[in-house]
């Protein structure tokens, strides 16, 4: 029995890791490399250029601008998506069709962020879209605006997009986060006279925390992203004049279109930093808080 | 709602008797409905705007054609191409989710249910995978799908989607071979069963509904690939959906074509979205149990 | 399906999502190249003798293999000239193929060193024709074009080719591809609309800005133009600019010499086009359109004019309503001492053929291509597919529709006045801060100054950096 546990053990197993060595972990590891070359492409030509790549980067004017964009998203998509989420989800703890509402909710986190950025280009569009004939139909014409030719306006529109496609999943979420809290407490909460407002701040918010830091990675992880949206959906893409460029974008730039690979690596290892400090920070703050709580 | 909303002096007065007399906040129904209507007009609107003519569609966004043009549609599937990408994105997701949950049961079972010498190793190799940026590896993964021959075919599309959905599935699989009970392998090993009988004919039958919970969410996150087969499949004729209108949108080929282009779109759409009414209890579940716990 | 491709030469922005994919392919395919392109030419073995009737010294019994992007535009053409060659070499073989990816079925066969003897270079999937150069791939020409003309008497194939074409092709000093088709860059309107209205299309800027008022007051916005692609509003800019400072301009520009866009007709230009933005003549909501809407909202007679190029006439076809009758005009001159003449105008050509160094039958690459580029066969793919093709005076005679014949008349009437700008293909970072730049000029967030320092500071850049290959014209 022990020899067919091995070649049991190996079968299972040694597919998979050779599928994952092979497309995942050496790209990664190579990128890393790639990024201190100026490879362009053509084999045996790649010069070692030290940290030459990543000198550049602080002075790529555009490349700022996406790292500007994506600090500003990294921010704001989570905080909105987390609010609007955490708020619809404790209203459809006691409201009436919540089922119903909740499978509308959840349809854009179905989509193709593709189909979502050729949609909401097609509400955006200022003469016939949807947004702008709405509000002059309303009477509002004069909040009427070219959303995504301002630069004032261009990024908060890729931000409301992400945001819309993305509140159903933590509505659902945090839905069932809710639901794992212990009805007693809201009851006890009720007999001590605490208004919805309060019941939501001391025992909603503290009690599905730790799923509000999941979510937090999460959202951080796609608001570093943001590239299918932008190449669809933007002016340029990634303007007007850089205003909606990401980091994404960049790096696709650079690499597919240039074809300055070494370059465009140092870009993803710059991401890859990001990120990876994203999900530390997030993880420590969580320690952090479970010490205090104890 | 309305019950927490109230501030009952702490006497013993039934709740009930007060949520009939105080008035009831309307403010949570109109919340709710208002991100309903925000969600799903758009939606709404491309189907609309789907059998609709091109000069409605430019000149009267919000109105209802005067006759649906189901031609559209028709001419989005042929001319516009949906149709064959639709089918390249059948051909390419289902071979990903067939290969992506054999090996991904595979390793997350033999993960979870054996003891070995660097099992732990193994298990962090997949999961750490889950937490890197796609965009680090795209660039040097371009050049090994290159290298190996495989660019813009299917197998080649195959492999890679594959490579990147079997570390989440070895991850919330792990879990869930580990809650199951051991008796039955137990049992079955006492049989006379293999090591690999005991996998396929008493574990995954067990694993079932965690199977299906993670194969939904392997399938929308497959379906809706967009970065992977832009960089890997740069053959037209292999374009699968996201990317066959992501193009179309960008150059809407020969002419331009409203009516096909919002057709396409709400091809792509509806399939997903039927699939998610009729399966929407397995998916909140298999949230339930991969995400909170 | 997807003709846009082939009608625009250089890689335009609404065309990434394809061409990066091109651009992708192009480059690492061609690494294969690079490594094993030896100079030697072991190409040419099928050589025969050379008369006034085999100008390139075919080899009569030698097969032929010709491979041809099979796009929007088919392959019957090639066919044709196919037949006609077998007409000619009875005893040749022919073996054609019509391709898609040319890029993805070529590339192994350039490594193995047994390229196809004709190779239609094009289409989403080509090879970079730069790589294939400096890999020694590409066969030089040069014998071709200095070839009596297959029909037309008396003259080399040089001399039929329209202006630019043999530039077009040429990389290094030596002319390596004949691109067979032919685009112009213009500004766009209806002339039917502009009759019944008693508009007349302007030759000087100043016309313009005068008619641009009468026709506001008409209700209609003067200009729309592709804002999504900021580009397409850069043509005329850049066609006016170089109708000012004449080519030296252009070749300022292109050799990224210092101050090159500080030049007077650059910053001029912009000047102009920054007051068509200040008096509001480019209708609202343009910025944010793309090519498709904002054609549409044109062909709707929402606005006036639209920049564009020769293919637009075929794009828009089933979106202009019957009558429209759509023509392009020469980019209205901005002085009265401009160095071109307002007849100028912004051309390139496209679809590239080329016949590989390392081809058996070289000499048949080049027959085949004399017959490829002579006036019937020009003649006989212009009336199949509306659009120019790079022999001139292949479209004499024909009845064309309305904005083909605009088109050649402008190219007739520019006659040697033609001229390109290389940048965009060379630099193409560069072309992004162009494009940047011209976007916040016409929607009056910078002004001209501004355009020229920030696009200079942009080509400053480029020219300091030591890992950008550097061209020159």
């Amino acid at each position: 029995m022990r020899h067919g546990r091995w070649r049991f053990l190996l079968g299972a197993l040694v597919p998979a890791l050779v599928l994952h060595v092979v497309f995942v972990l050496s790209p990664y590891a190579q990128a890393f490399y790639l990024s201190l070359t100026d490879w362009t492409g053509v084999a045996g030509e790649a010069h070692y250029v030290g940290a030459g790549n990543y000198a550049r980067l602080g002075g790529d004017s555009l490349f700022l601008d996406a790292v500007r964009n994506n600090a500003v998203m990294l921010v704001v998509v989570p905080f909105v998506t987390i609010a609007i989420g955490l708020g619809l989800a404790s209203l459809l703890r006691k409201g009436r069709g919540a089922g119903g509402y909740q499978i509308v909710y959840f349809f854009p986190q179905l989509l193709s962020l593709v189909v979502i950025g050729v949609l909401w280009g097609f509400v955006y569009n200022p003469n016939t879209g949807l947004l702008n004939s709405g509000l002059r139909a309303v009477g509002l014409g004069s909040l009427a605006q070219s959303w995504l030719a301002e630069p004032v306006f261009a990024l908060a529109a890729v931000m409301a997009v992400l945001v819309w496609s993305s509140v159903g999943f933590y509505v659902v979420l945090f839905r069932a986060a809710i639901d794992g809290i212990p009805p007693e407490l809201y009851e006890a909460a009720l007999l001590d006279g605490a208004g919805a407002w309060t019941t939501f701040r001391r025992i909603t918010v503290p009690l599905v925390r730790e799923t509000v830091q999941v979510a937090f990675v999460y959202l951080g992880i796609a608001a570093l992203d943001g590239f299918a949206v932008v190449q669809v959906m933007t002016v340029g893409p990634g303007g007007p004049d850089g205003a909606t460029e990401v980091i994404g974008l960049s790096l696709y730039r650079n690499a597919f279109t240039y074809g300055k690979f070494g370059y465009a690596s140092a870009m993803g290892v710059a991401l890859f930093f990001a990120t990876l400090t994203l999900a530390v920070l997030a993880l420590r703050a969580g320690r952090r808080e479970r010490l205090e709580l104890a | 709602m309305t019950v927490l909303r109230e501030k009952p002096v702490l006497t013993a007065a039934p709740a009930e008797v007060g949520v009939r007399k105080n008035r009831i906040n309307p403010l949570p129904q109109v919340a709710m409905l208002c991100w309903a209507v925000v969600t799903a007009l758009p939606l709404l609107w491309a189907v609309v705007s789907s059998v609709k003519s091109d000069d409605e569609i430019l000149n009267s966004p919000w109105s209802l054609p005067a006759s649906p043009h189901f031609d559209n549609w028709a001419r989005a599937w042929t001319s516009a191409n949906i149709g064959r990408y639709f089918l390249n994105s059948l051909i390419v997701v289902g071979g990903a989710l067939l290969l992506t949950m054999f090996l991904g049961a595979l390793v997350a079972y033999a993960l979870a249910r054996y003891d070995f010498r660097g099992n732990r190793l193994i298990y962090y190799t997949f999961v750490a995978a889950m937490f890197f940026p796609v965009f680090l590896a795209l660039v040097p993964l371009f050049f090994v799908v290159q290298r190996l021959g495989l660019l813009g075919t299917y197998p080649g599309l195959i492999l890679v989607y594959a490579a990147y959905a079997v570390p989440f599935t070895v991850f919330f699989l792990h879990a869930f071979f580990r809650t199951l009970p051991s008796e039955i392998a137990e049992a079955a090993f006492l049989d006379g069963c293999s090591h690999g009988a005991v996998f396929f004919r008493v574990m995954l039958p067990l694993a079932r509904p965690g199977l299906t919970a993670v194969g939904i969410f392997n399938f929308l996150g497959l379906w809706n690939q967009y970065l992977l087969p832009l960089v890997l499949n740069p053959d037209p004729d292999r374009y699968v959906l996201a990317q066959g209108l992501a193009a179309l949108s960008v150059s809407q080929g020969y002419r331009s074509d409203w009516g096909g282009l919002f057709a396409g779109l709400t091809i792509a759409m509806l399939p997903v979205l039927v699939a998610y009414v009729a399966f929407q209890r397995h998916i909140r579940a298999g949230m339930t149990a991969g995400a909170v716990k | 399906m997807n003709l846009e491709p082939q009608l625009r030469p250089y890689p335009t922005r609404r065309t990434v999502l394809k061409t990066a994919a091109t651009a992708a392919l192009a480059v690492p395919l061609l690494s294969a190249c690079v490594t094993s392109g030896t100079k030697d030419s072991g190409g040419g073995t099928e050589q025969g003798e050379k008369t006034t009737d085999n100008p390139l010294g075919v080899k009569t019994d030698a097969p032929l293999e010709v491979v041809v992007f099979k796009g929007g535009y088919g392959d019957d053409y090639a066919i044709k000239a196919e037949t006609q060659y077998t007409q000619h070499y009875p005893k040749a073989k022919v073996d054609h193929k019509g391709l898609q990816k040319v890029g993805e079925a070529m590339q192994p066969r350039f490594v193995a060193g047994n390229p196809p003897d004709v190779v239609d270079n094009t289409g989403a999937g080509r090879l970079d024709i730069a790589t294939l150069v400096s890999a020694g791939q590409a066969g030089d020409l040069t014998d071709l074009l200095d070839a009596p003309a297959f029909d037309v008497p008396g003259k080399k194939v040089r001399e039929t080719l329209l202006p630019g074409v043999v530039d077009d092709g040429t990389f290094g000093g030596s002319t390596v591809a004949l691109n067979f088709t032919y685009t112009v860059w213009g500004v766009w309107f209806s002339k039917p609309f502009f009759e019944a209205k008693g508009w007349t299309y302007p030759k000087t800027w100043a016309e313009m800005l005068a008619l641009c008022e009468t026709i506001k007051k008409a209700g209609v916005a003067p200009w729309t133009y592709q804002g999504k692609y900021p580009e397409y509003i850069n043509d005329p800019l850049l066609s006016m600019a170089a109708k000012v400072g004449g080519k030296d301009l252009i070749k300022a520009v292109d050799n990224l010499e210092p101050g090159a866009w500080k030049q007077d007709g650059l910053v001029q230009a912009a000047t102009a086009f920054a007051e068509l933005a200040g008096k509001n003549y480019l209708m609202s909501g343009s910025e944010a359109l793309s090519h498709t809407e904002a054609q549409a909202a044109w062909c709707q007679k929402k606005a006036a004019f639209i920049p564009c190029g020769s293919w637009l006439e075929s794009e828009q076809k089933g979106v202009a309503p019957a009558g429209f009758d759509m023509v392009m005009g020469a980019v209205p001159a901005l002085t009265a001492s401009d160095k071109q003449p307002v007849a100028a105008v912004q051309a390139a050509s496209s679809e590239s053929f080329l016949v590989p160094s390392k081809a058996k039958n070289q000499a048949g690459g080049k027959e085949y291509l004399r017959m490829l580029f002579s006036k019937a066969s020009a003649t006989e793919f212009a009336k199949a597919n509306s659009t120019l093709p790079a022999v001139a005076g292949a479209t004499d005679g024909l009845t064309l529709s309305s904005g083909l014949g605009s088109v050649r008349d402008a190219v007739v009437a520019a006659g040697d006045n033609t001229f390109t700008y290389r940048f965009r293909t060379w630099y193409a970072p560069l072309a992004k801060a162009v494009d940047d730049a011209t976007g916040e000029l016409v929607n009056k967030r910078i002004s001209p100054a501004d355009w020229s320092t920030r696009i200079q500071k942009a080509a400053d850049a480029l020219a300091k950096d030591a890992t950008v290959t550097k061209y020159t014209r």
